[in-house]
C-alpha cells in the first residue's frame, strides 16, 4: 500500500515530467543496441528444415547425359528468338513446350504506369501431375529478362529443358506450371493476378488454363549466352513485394539442395564473399532489412509471395567451375521436395532476417527493436498529453520551509526541450522571495486542508484544433501520393524538385498563416504535437509486426520529432527547424538515392511502377504516415519560430 | 466423320449384346494421341431376379448381393477414379462419361424405403458395409456428405414393380484410390483375374495410368416391364497409359536420359553438333504389346465367356486399317473386323497366352476420335481465408446445337454459397441460359450444399457461371490431419440433357475436377501453449492461496524454543511421548 501511496504522490509531481524524454532516448538507444547483437550466435539460430515431408536432398537427380546436348540445343533456340517481335517469340515458345506435349497457354498484359507503356506476353505451359488431381501446381519460372535487365537465355532454356525431362516423370503429385514471362516482375505479376481472378481484364488478359492452388514457385534465372558461361555460387533472392518473406523452409531446402546435395556455395543480399564474420553478418542483415522496408519486388518471385505462395528465385553469380546441368539438378531436386509435400509451407518461419545462407534470427528475437522504437514515439506522446493538461506554473509547496522558487512567466511552460538537448544542465538556483504563496482553505467532510491557489483551476484541453490539424495533415499526404502515381515520366523529376521545396516552406507557411489568428496557443501546440506522435507510435508498432525493417527504419528516421520542443524563437528553434529540415522524407529518399547512384527519376518511375503493377504500400507509409508526422514536428517547431 | 461412326458402332456393340451367355467381358483397345493407350475393360455377369431373390447366387457375387439385399438397394452405383480425362487431346470420354466417377470414390444408389429417415438408415447400411468390401473409407459418406440429385440422375433399370425408391448420393472426393480397392473389384469377377481380359489387370500399371476409373453397376433389366427380370451386375475398368512410361520394365522405372545416340536430332539446325541436339519430335506411332504396356500376359478367355457369335470375341482393338496388328500366340484365335475395319475384334483361344503385338509405323490416316459434347474447368478465384469464388467455363464446341445440361454440385457445408451471387453469363446471347434451379441450402455440420441447375449453352460458345461463397471457422478438433492441405471440395457432375442422347439409359455426363479450398487454420500448437501457460498460472495461483489457508501464522515468541540437532529431536521425541503420555493419563 505504502508503495501505492508513493506512486500516487509521484503523479503530481513535476519531475515525473522530465522522464520522458530520457526513456524515450533510452529506447531508442535500446532498440539500435538490440539490432547490433542480432548476428552473434547467442541471439541467432542455425537454419534448419522443419516440414519433415520435404527431405531436401534425399533423391537422386537424373538430369544429365543427353539432356545436357537438349539443353544447349535450347539454349541456340532461345538466343535465335530474344529479338524477334512479341507474337513471333510466343510462338516460337509455345511450339518448343507443345512439343513436349503439354498444354499451352499464353497471356498478354499491357501496363501503362507513369505514362510508360509497358507491355509484353507470358507463355505457360501445364505438366498435368499423371496422379494428380488437379488440386495442387507448383510453378517453374524465368523471365526473359533478367533483373539485371539481362537476357536470360540460359534460365528460359532450363527451363524448356527441364519441362521436356520432368514429362517423362510419373511421380508428379501436383501439377507443374512452367512460365516464361516477358519480363521479371510486371511479368509474373501479370499471371499471378490472373491465376486468382484479381486481374483488371482491361491490362491483362485473363489465364485459359488454370492448375490447383499454387503451393511454391521457383524462378530461374541464368543470363548466359548461347555458349554457356560456368558460375561460381547461387545468389537466392528471396524478398517479396511489401517485405514479405516466403517460408523459410523453402529457402533452407534451396540452400540444403544445393550446398550440399550439388556442392553449389549458396549466397544471399549481393553478399558475393561472405566469410561470416560478425561484419558481414550484420552488413547481410542489413541489406536484408533495406530491401525489406522499400519493399519493392526484387525478382519474378516477388509477385507470388502476396498471395501467400512460397516463392524463391535462383540467380547464378560470379565465374567458377558448376556448369547448367548443377542449376538444373538442382531445381530437379527441389521441385522434388516440393512434390513430396503433404500440405502448404507453413511449419516453419514466415518472419525472419538472415545473416548468411544458414543462420537466422527469428521474429521473437529481433521485434523488441522496432517496437522499443515505435514505443519510444507512444512514450513523449503520453507525456505532451499530461504536460497540455498541466498548469502552467509550477505549484509551490505551501509546506515546503525552504522558500518558494519564483513563478515563472505565462508563456513558459516547462522547457523540455532544453532538457533534451541540454540533459546535464540543472535549473537556476531559485530565487529568493519573500512574500507566501496564495493559498486557499478547503474543507470537506469535516476536514480541512490548505492547498495553493495555483493548483485549483480545472486546466481544460482544447482538442479540436488540434485534432482537425493532425487530420489534415494525413489527408493532405494523399496530394503528393496521387500526384507521383499517376504523373507521366517526363513531369515526374520536376513534380519531386516541386515537393521538395514545398515541403520545406510549407510548415513555416501553416505556423505564419494560424499564427495570424494567434493560434495555435502553446497548449495546442503540444497537443498537435502529442497528436502526431501517437499516431506515428501506433502505426509503427502495428507495422513493426507486418514489416519490420519499414517500421524500424521510419522510426528511425522520425526520432528526432520525439525531442523537438516548441522553442520561443531564437537560435535553438532555428537548429530545430534546420534539423527536421534535414531529415525530412523527401531529402531523405533523395539523398538515398544520392547514395545508392541510381537517379532520383529511376527512383520515381519504379516507385510509380510499384505502385501500379504490384501494389506497393512503401508510399503509403511514406506519404500518409511519415510525411504528416514530420509535418505536424516541423510546423510545432515552426510556431517557435515565427 | 466415318471413324467417328465406327467408334459410336462399336460401342453400341458393347452395349447391345444381352442375350446368350449370363457372362461377358470385353476388352477395348483405343491409341490416342501423344502415345496413350485407351483400355475399357467391361465385365458384366446377369443373375435371374428369382435366384436372386432366393439368394441362389451363380454368377452374381454373394458378398455383394447380400450386402445390397441387406440394405434393400435396387441399383447401385460405385466410382473409383484417379486423375482427369484430357478431353482437348483425348476426345470423347469412355462410355459417354456414364461409367466415370468424381476424383476419389463417388457411390449413388436408389433404395426401397418408406420414409426418408428410413432410406437414409439403409443407405448408412449400405455405404458402411461397401467400405469393407472394397477396402475404402466409404463409411466417411455421412449425412453431411450425402445428397438427393433431383435431375442429374436417371435410374438405369427397371423398377416397375418396386415403388418408393430413394436415390441417395455421396462423394469422397479426397479418398486414394489404390490396389487394395482393385484386390476386391477383381474378386468380385467369376474368373477373379487368373484368365480372361482380367488376368492383364496389375495394380502397378493401373495406378500409374494419367487417367483411371473404376466401376460397378447394379440395375435389374427386365425383358417386358415387371417379368424376366435379371439383375445385371456390371464392372467397368478405363483406363489411359501413357505407353513409354508403360514400358518402363519394372526394375528399371526411372526415366534416365537417354544415351544420346537413341535420340534422333535435327541435323537441319546450324547449331548442330555432338554435343547439341534439338530433339526431333517422333511422327511414329510407338511399338507396344500387350504384356509390355499391362505388365502382365494375357492367360487366354475367360471359360464362363460365349464360346461362339459376337459375343465371344472378347478382345477388341480400334485402330486405323492400315496400322500392323501381329498375334502372338499359340492357342486357336480368331479375328473379325467390323465397322468400317476400324474395329478388330478377336476370340481369344483358352488356356494358352495371347498377345498383339503393334510395331512402329509412321501412319498417314489420323487415330480415332470422337468431339466432346461439352468442355468444362473449373477452378477457385479469389485469395485470403475469409471468401472466395468457384468459377466454372463450359464451352459447347457445336455449331449447330444448342446444349442443355444438368450442372450438379455438393458441396461441403463449411464452403457456404451465396445463391444470389450466382452469375451465369454466356457473352454471345441474350437469353438467360439458366432454366431451373434446386437448391438445399446446407446446415453446420448437419448436412452439405445440393445445387442443381438445368443451363442451355448456345451452339459455338462459352458459359461462364461464377459464385461467391464464405469459408466457416471450424472447431479445433474439426480439422482433418494435414489440415494444412486444404479440403477438397467434390467435382461437379454436369449431365447433357439433350439435344444428344444415349442409345441406352445411361446417360452423358462429364465431371470437373475438384477443388481445393483452404480453410483459415489454426496453429495446432496454440492449445499445448495455452495448457502449459494455464497450468503455470494454476499452479502459482493455487500454490499461493494454498499456502494462505494452509499456513499458521505465529508470532516469533510464540514458538516453543527447540534447540537444533540430535539434541533437539530428542527433546522434541519425549515432549511429544509426555504428552501422548498425559493425554492418556486424562482419558483414563
Amino acid at each position: 500500500m505504502a508503495l501505492l501511496a508513493t506512486l500516487l504522490a509521484l503523479r503530481k509531481d513535476a519531475r515525473i515530467l522530465k522522464i520522458p524524454p530520457y526513456l524515450s532516448a533510452f529506447l531508442i538507444l535500446v532498440g539500435l543496441g538490440w539490432l547490433l547483437v542480432l548476428p552473434l550466435n547467442e541471439y541467432s539460430r542455425a537454419t534448419y528444415v522443419s516440414e519433415n515431408a520435404l527431405l531436401p536432398g534425399q533423391v537422386h537427380t537424373y538430369f544429365t547425359g543427353s539432356e545436357h546436348n537438349i539443353f544447349r540445343a535450347y539454349r541456340h533456340e532461345v538466343a535465335g528468338l530474344v529479338d524477334m517481335p512479341v507474337q513471333q517469340r510466343t510462338e516460337k515458345l509455345s511450339e518448343l513446350f507443345r512439343a513436349t506435349n503439354l498444354k499451352v497457354a499464353t497471356q498478354k498484359y499491357a501496363y501503362t504506369p507513369s505514362g510508360r507503356n509497358i507491355s509484353n506476353e507470358n507463355v505457360y505451359a501445364v505438366l498435368q501431375g499423371p496422379r494428380a488431381d488437379a488440386t495442387e501446381a507448383i510453378v517453374l519460372m524465368a523471365s526473359l529478362k533478367t533483373m539485371d535487365d539481362e537476357h536470360n537465355y540460359s534460365g528460359v532454356a532450363l527451363v524448356l529443358a527441364l519441362a521436356r525431362y520432368f514429362k517423362r516423370w510419373s511421380l508428379w503429385s501436383k501439377d507443374i506450371i512452367f512460365l516464361v514471362s516477358g519480363d521479371s516482375t510486371s511479368g509474373p505479376q501479370a499471371w499471378v493476378d490472373a491465376y486468382h481472378d484479381a486481374h483488371d481484364p482491361s491490362k491483362v488478359e485473363s489465364l485459359a488454363i488454370k492448375s490447383g492452388a499454387l503451393q511454391g514457385a521457383v524462378g530461374v534465372e541464368y543470363p548466359a549466352g548461347p555458349w554457356g558461361h560456368r558460375y561460381d555460387k547461387l545468389h537466392v533472392v528471396y524478398d517479396g513485394t511489401n517485405g514479405q518473406l516466403p517460408n523459410l523452409d523453402l529457402f533452407n531446402t534451396a540452400v540444403n539442395i544445393a550446398s550440399g546435395q550439388m556442392g553449389i556455395r549458396c549466397t544471399l543480399q549481393r553478399m558475393w564473399n561472405h566469410r561470416d564474420t560478425y561484419q558481414e553478418r550484420l552488413q547481410t542483415m542489413l541489406r536484408g532489412m533495406l530491401s525489406q522496408g522499400l519493399g519493392h519486388a526484387t525478382g519474378p518471385h516477388s509477385a507470388f509471395i502476396p498471395y501467400h505462395i512460397d516463392a524463391i528465385t535462383l540467380v547464378t553469380v560470379g565465374d567458377g567451375w558448376h556448369d547448367e546441368m548443377g542449376l538444373g539438378r538442382t531445381v530437379e531436386s527441389l521441385f522434388r521436395s516440393l512434390n513430396n509435400l503433404l500440405e502448404h509451407l507453413h511449419q516453419s518461419f514466415f518472419f525472419y532476417l538472415l545473416l548468411e545462407a544458414k543462420r537466422f534470427v527469428s521474429i521473437g528475437t529481433y521485434l523488441p527493436s522496432a517496437m522499443l522504437i515505435a514505443a519510444n514515439f507512444s512514450i513523449t506522446a503520453i507525456a505532451l498529453w499530461v504536460q497540455s493538461g498541466r498548469w502552467q506554473e509550477p505549484i509551490p509547496n505551501p509546506a515546503a520551509t525552504k522558500p518558494v522558487s519564483k513563478p515563472a512567466t505565462s508563456e513558459s511552460s516547462i522547457e523540455p526541450k532544453k532538457q533534451a538537448e541540454e540533459p546535464t544542465q540543472q535549473e537556476e538556483p531559485p530565487e529568493q522571495k519573500d512574500t507566501e504563496p496564495p493559498t486557499t482553505l478547503v474543507s470537506n467532510d469535516g476536514a480541512t486542508a490548505i492547498i495553493p491557489t495555483a493548483a485549483l483551476p480545472i486546466s481544460e484541453r482544447p482538442l479540436f484544433l488540434p485534432a482537425a490539424f493532425v487530420l489534415t495533415a494525413h489527408l493532405f499526404g494523399l496530394i503528393p501520393l496521387a500526384i507521383f502515381n499517376t504523373l507521366p515520366v517526363e513531369e515526374l523529376y520536376p513534380s519531386f524538385l516541386l515537393a521538395a521545396n514545398i515541403t520545406i516552406l510549407l510548415p513555416l507557411g501553416a505556423a505564419f498563416f494560424l499564427s495570424q489568428f494567434n493560434r495555435p496557443t502553446p497548449q495546442e501546440t503540444t497537443l498537435i504535437h502529442c497528436f502526431s506522435l501517437l499516431f506515428l507510435g501506433m502505426f509503427l508498432s502495428a507495422l513493426a509486426t507486418l514489416n519490420f525493417s519499414q517500421s524500424l527504419m521510419v522510426g528511425l528516421l522520425t526520432a528526432p520529432l520525439s525531442f523537438v520542443r516548441r522553442g520561443k524563437g531564437g537560435l535553438g528553434s532555428a537548429a530545430q527547424f534546420a534539423l527536421l529540415a534535414a531529415v525530412n522524407p523527401v531529402m531523405v529518399v533523395q539523398a538515398a538515392a544520392y547514395a545508392a547512384k541510381v537517379p532520383m527519376l529511376d527512383v520515381l518511375v519504379k516507385a510509380a511502377e510499384g505502385w501500379e503493377i504490384w501494389g506497393l504500400w512503401t508510399q503509403v507509409v511514406m506519404w500518409l504516415v511519415w510525411w504528416p508526422a514530420w509535418f505536424c514536428g516541423s510546423v510545432v517547431v515552426a510556431s517557435g519560430l515565427i | 466423320m466415318l471413324s467417328f461412326l465406327s467408334f459410336l458402332l462399336c460401342n453400341a456393340l458393347i452395349a447391345c449384346a444381352f442375350a446368350g451367355s449370363d457372362y461377358h467381358e470385353r476388352l477395348l483397345l483405343r491409341p490416342l494421341p501423344q502415345s496413350t493407350l485407351l483400355a475399357s475393360f467391361n465385365f458384366r455377369s446377369n443373375e435371374s431376379s428369382v435366384t436372386y431373390e432366393q439368394q441362389n447366387f451363380r454368377l452374381f457375387p454373394r458378398s455383394l448381393g447380400q450386402i445390397l439385399q441387406h440394405a434393400h438397394t435396387k441399383e447401385l452405383h460405385l466410382r473409383f477414379s484417379v486423375g482427369r480425362w484430357d478431353a482437348e487431346n483425348w476426345g470423347q470420354r469412355p462410355w459417354y462419361g456414364a461409367r466415370e466417377g468424381s476424383n476419389g470414390v463417388e457411390l449413388w444408389a436408389w433404395i426401397e424405403a418408406n420414409t426418408e429417415d428410413e432410406a437414409f438408415s439403409r443407405w448408412l447400411t449400405l455405404v458402411n458395409n461397401l467400405s469393407g468390401l472394397f477396402c475404402a473409407s466409404l463409411n466417411f459418406i455421412d449425412a453431411t456428405k450425402t445428397i438427393r440429385p433431383v435431375i442429374s440422375f436417371d435410374p438405369e433399370g427397371d423398377h416397375a414393380s418396386t415403388s418408393n425408391l430413394h436415390l441417395l448420393h455421396g462423394t469422397l472426393p479426397h479418398e486414394v484410390v489404390c490396389t487394395e480397392n482393385l484386390t476386391p473389384f477383381l474378386k468380385l469377377l467369376p474368373c477373379k483375374g487368373k484368365a480372361g481380359i482380367s488376368s492383364l489387370l496389375d495394380g502397378h500399371k493401373l495406378f500409374d495410368a494419367a487417367f483411371q476409373t473404376m466401376a460397378l453397376d447394379v440395375r435389374p433389366v427386365c425383358e417386358t416391364p415387371g417379368e424376366n427380370c435379371i439383375v445385371e451386375m456390371e464392372q467397368t475398368v478405363d483406363m489411359v497409359l501413357d505407353i513409354a512410361r508403360s514400358k518402363r520394365p519394372r526394375d528399371n522405372p526411372i526415366p534416365r536420359p537417354l544415351p544420346i545416340e537413341e535420340i534422333e536430332c535435327d541435323t537441319s539446325k546450324p547449331y548442330n553438333a555432338p554435343d547439341t541436339c534439338y530433339p526431333l519430335d517422333k511422327r511414329t506411332e510407338p511399338a507396344w504389346n500387350l504384356t509390355e504396356v499391362f505388365g502382365k500376359s494375357l492367360k487366354g478367355a475367360c471359360p464362363l465367356t460365349a464360346t461362339e457369335g459376337p459375343e465371344s470375341e472378347t478382345l477388341c482393338i480400334n485402330t486405323p486399317p492400315e496400322r500392323t496388328i501381329q498375334v502372338n500366340t499359340t492357342g486357336q484365335y480368331t479375328e473379325s473386323l467390323s465397322a468400317s475395319d476400324t474395329l478388330r475384334c478377336y476370340k481369344l483361344p483358352t488356356g494358352a497366352e495371347f498377345d498383339l503385338v503393334l510395331p512402329e509405323q509412321r501412319m498417314t490416316t489420323g487415330l480415332v476420335r470422337g468431339e466432346p459434347h461439352l468442355y468444362a474447368a473449373r477452378s477457385i478465384n479469389g485469395h485470403g481465408q475469409e471468401r472466395g469464388s468457384v468459377q466454372v467455363v463450359i464451352k459447347n464446341p457445336s455449331t449447330t446445337d444448342p446444349v442443355e445440361f444438368a450442372y450438379l454440385e455438393s458441396l461441403p457445408w463449411f464452403m457456404k454459397p451465396y445463391l444470389h451471387t450466382i452469375r451465369v453469363n454466356v457473352p454471345t446471347s441474350t437469353e438467360d441460359p439458366l432454366k431451373e434451379t434446386y437448391y438445399r441450402p446446407a446446415v453446420d455440420r448437419v448436412r452439405g450444399t445440393h445445387l442443381e441447375l438445368r443451363l442451355v449453352v448456345p451452339p459455338a460458345s462459352t458459359l461462364t457461371l461464377t459464385y461467391d461463397f464464405e469459408k466457416a471457422i471450424l472447431r479445433y478438433t474439426e480439422y482433418p490431419p494435414d489440415a494444412n492441405r486444404g479440403f477438397d471440395a467434390p467435382p461437379a457432375v454436369i449431365r447433357i440433357l439433350g439435344p444428344f442422347q444415349s442409345a441406352d439409359r445411361k446417360g452423358l455426363y462429364l465431371r470437373t475436377t475438384p477443388l481445393l479450398l483452404s480453410l483459415p487454420t489454426p496453429d495446432f500448437s496454440m492449445p499445448y501453449n495455452v495448457i502449459i501457460l494455464t497450468s503455470t498460472v494454476m499452479a502459482l495461483g493455487f500454490g499461493n492461496i494454498f499456502n494462505l489457508l494452509v499456513r499458521r501464522l505465529v508470532g516469533a515468541d510464540e514458538v516453543p524454543e527447540v534447540a537444533g540437532g540430535l539434541k533437539g529431536i530428542v527433546q522434541g521425541k519425549i515432549q511429544w511421548l509426555m504428552g501422548l503420555f498425559g493425554k492418556h493419563q486424562k482419558s483414563e
